[in-house]
């Protein structure tokens, strides 16, 4: 008897489930609808090609603040999990506040101080604006803290590695998963960043895809829509794994 | 012992990168945001920390509170019911194509909003976004259908990641599938649902671009408290009152960040640590 209600309790959340994806599935079916309609030729010489340079653009944009948020992220992460560093639970606080407020918040006083130092309407200006990513920098703490016990670091210290010696033997061959975990979250926040790069960027020659594409309003939408979420996809599934075993696992698992 | 008495310039300089960007994005804004109050505006001929109160006498403020409310009461806990649905439904069962039903949840969220707001604009059909009874049910709508991917993708994670003795000794003790999930499964995941909650609530009261994009309706040029700031500051040259009004708007924001720091473990966990 009790084996037979699992089964069927166990059918009824499948059936659940296929109604659900059926559902999310349908902006899906949609793309491959309009698929036949695609044309390039709208997109591409639109304002002389300005397709070219909002995708220049973004280029450097995205990979910049990823890299430079990534790299910076993952090295306090590890710096507050590991290492003494001085006010370490004042800056662990700030992290966790700042992990709640997001920059769109910031986006007009972040305007006037950019405008100040003189860096209005200039990637360097907003790639500067996007580069702290706390959510990473936490990740990334969570995770140290959690591969990385003390009597490890502990062993390393015996073995007469210093702060940075463990960071270069255990933390850095360490931290691959952890990468792929915060490249994702952050590539996506900065390829669809909207709010910031329509505060920053008001000239059309300086501006970049997310924004740009709102002159096509109409015409090319799936086109648009489609080439817009290719890289994002791409690198969802290079890091899903991870992401499925659990990005906050090393603080479930007590 | 000893061997930990080094010194710490080392790791001040690793994380110095990291301090610069909290102060530059974080901290620095703030205080010029403070300063550029001070300066007269339209609202204030006067300048000076008056132009906070002034802000809220103008009469669009107030319709745009009504529709971060109707977002708050309506779409917000649709979205954390679902979100949370979804996720422990998805670990409960061995579904064959559960990686490609998260994918296709995640999908509308991983286009730019730009891109989402004109493909719902296409699907729903151009006369249901100008009929204006329609408009705060679509900006909801693309809020949600955008939002709840990626928290579907972190809580299935945070799941995924309960250790099976747990769970085990819950079937021992005859929980059936409801009851796992309940009592054990949400309870464990608890301070992840709590940031979901706040980000949510936070999304909603600073949302932004669904109403910006869908300006060309002409419905929701003043929509939201963001957008009243940023046409302050971009179509008056008021940067005062803009500033103004995003300040105020970040006050709900920090109480709810630091009542969640407060009343979730995360901070407790790191004292003993290196004691």
């Amino acid at each position: 008897m009790e084996i037979g209600a699992q089964r069927r309790n166990s059918r009824l959340i499948k059936l659940t489930l296929g109604i659900a994806t059926f559902w999310a599935s349908i902006p899906f079916l949609w793309l491959l609808r309009d698929i036949g309609r695609m044309i390039f030729a709208p997109i591409i010489f639109y304002d002389n090609g300005v397709f070219f340079t909002w995708l220049k653009n973004t280029s450097i944009f995205v990979f910049s603040a990823m890299g430079i948020s990534v790299i910076s992220c993952i090295t306090a992460g590890f710096v507050m999990a590991v290492l003494d560093v001085p006010f370490r639970r004042v800056l662990l606080f700030f992290t966790l506040l700042t992990m709640l407020i997001p920059i769109t918040a910031m986006a007009m006083p972040l305007y006037v101080m950019i405008d100040r130092i003189g860096l209005n309407n200039n990637l360097l200006g907003l790639i500067l604006a996007s580069s702290y990513f706390p959510f990473g920098a936490f990740l990334s703490y969570l995770y140290y803290s959690s591969v990385l016990p003390p009597d490890l670091v502990g062993m390393g210290r015996i073995d007469g590695l210093g702060d940075l010696g463990i960071y270069r033997h255990l933390g850095i061959p360490l931290s691959k998963s952890l990468i792929s975990v915060v490249s994702f979250f952050s590539f996506v926040g900065l390829w669809n960043s909207y709010q910031l790069p329509r505060v920053l960027l008001a000239e059309p020659s300086k501006s970049i895809m997310s924004i740009g594409i709102e002159v096509f309003y109409g015409q090319g939408t799936t086109l648009i829509a489609l080439m817009m979420v290719i890289p994002s996809v791409l690198l969802y599934l290079a890091s899903q794994r991870t992401i499925a075993r659990g990005i906050f696992s090393g603080a479930v698992k007590e | 012992m000893k061997l930990r008495r080094k010194s710490r310039l080392v790791p001040t300089l690793m994380i110095a990168p990291y301090l610069f960007f909290m102060f530059f994005c974080g901290i620095f804004p703030i205080y010029y945001g403070f300063l550029e109050v001070r300066n007269p505006s339209w609202i204030n001929m006067e300048g000076g920390y008056e132009t906070f109160l002034k802000i809220l006498d103008d009469f669009r403020v107030g319709p745009a509170l009504v529709n971060i409310l109707f977002l708050l009461a309506i779409f917000v806990p649709l979205m954390i019911v679902t979100v949370l649905a979804i996720s422990l439904l998805l670990d409960s069962v061995d579904f064959k194509y559960n990686n490609g039903t998260r994918l296709l949840f995640l999908l509308p969220g991983l286009l730019p909003t730009a891109v989402a707001v004109l493909f719902w604009s296409a699907v729903v059909g151009y006369d249901v976004v100008w009929d204006h009874s329609n408009i705060r049910w679509l900006i909801g709508a693309i809020s949600f259908s955008t939002g709840i991917g990626s928290w579907i993708v972190i809580q299935y994670g945070s799941l995924r990641s309960i250790s099976h003795e747990v769970l085990e000794a819950g079937i021992v003790d005859g929980c059936n599938r409801f009851q796992l999930a309940w009592r054990l499964k949400l309870p464990m995941i608890g301070r992840y649902v709590a940031y979901m909650i706040i980000l949510l609530i936070v999304g909603a009261m600073q949302i932004f671009n669904e109403p910006n994009l869908l300006m060309y309706t002409n419905m929701t040029t003043d929509w939201s408290p963001s957008q009243i700031a940023f046409s302050y500051a971009f179509k008056n040259a008021d940067f005062a009152g803009g500033v103004a009004l995003s300040l105020i708007m970040l006050i709900p924001n920090v109480i709810l960040a630091l009542l969640f720091v407060w009343n979730t473990d995360f901070m407790k966990k790191s004292k003993g640590r290196w004691k």
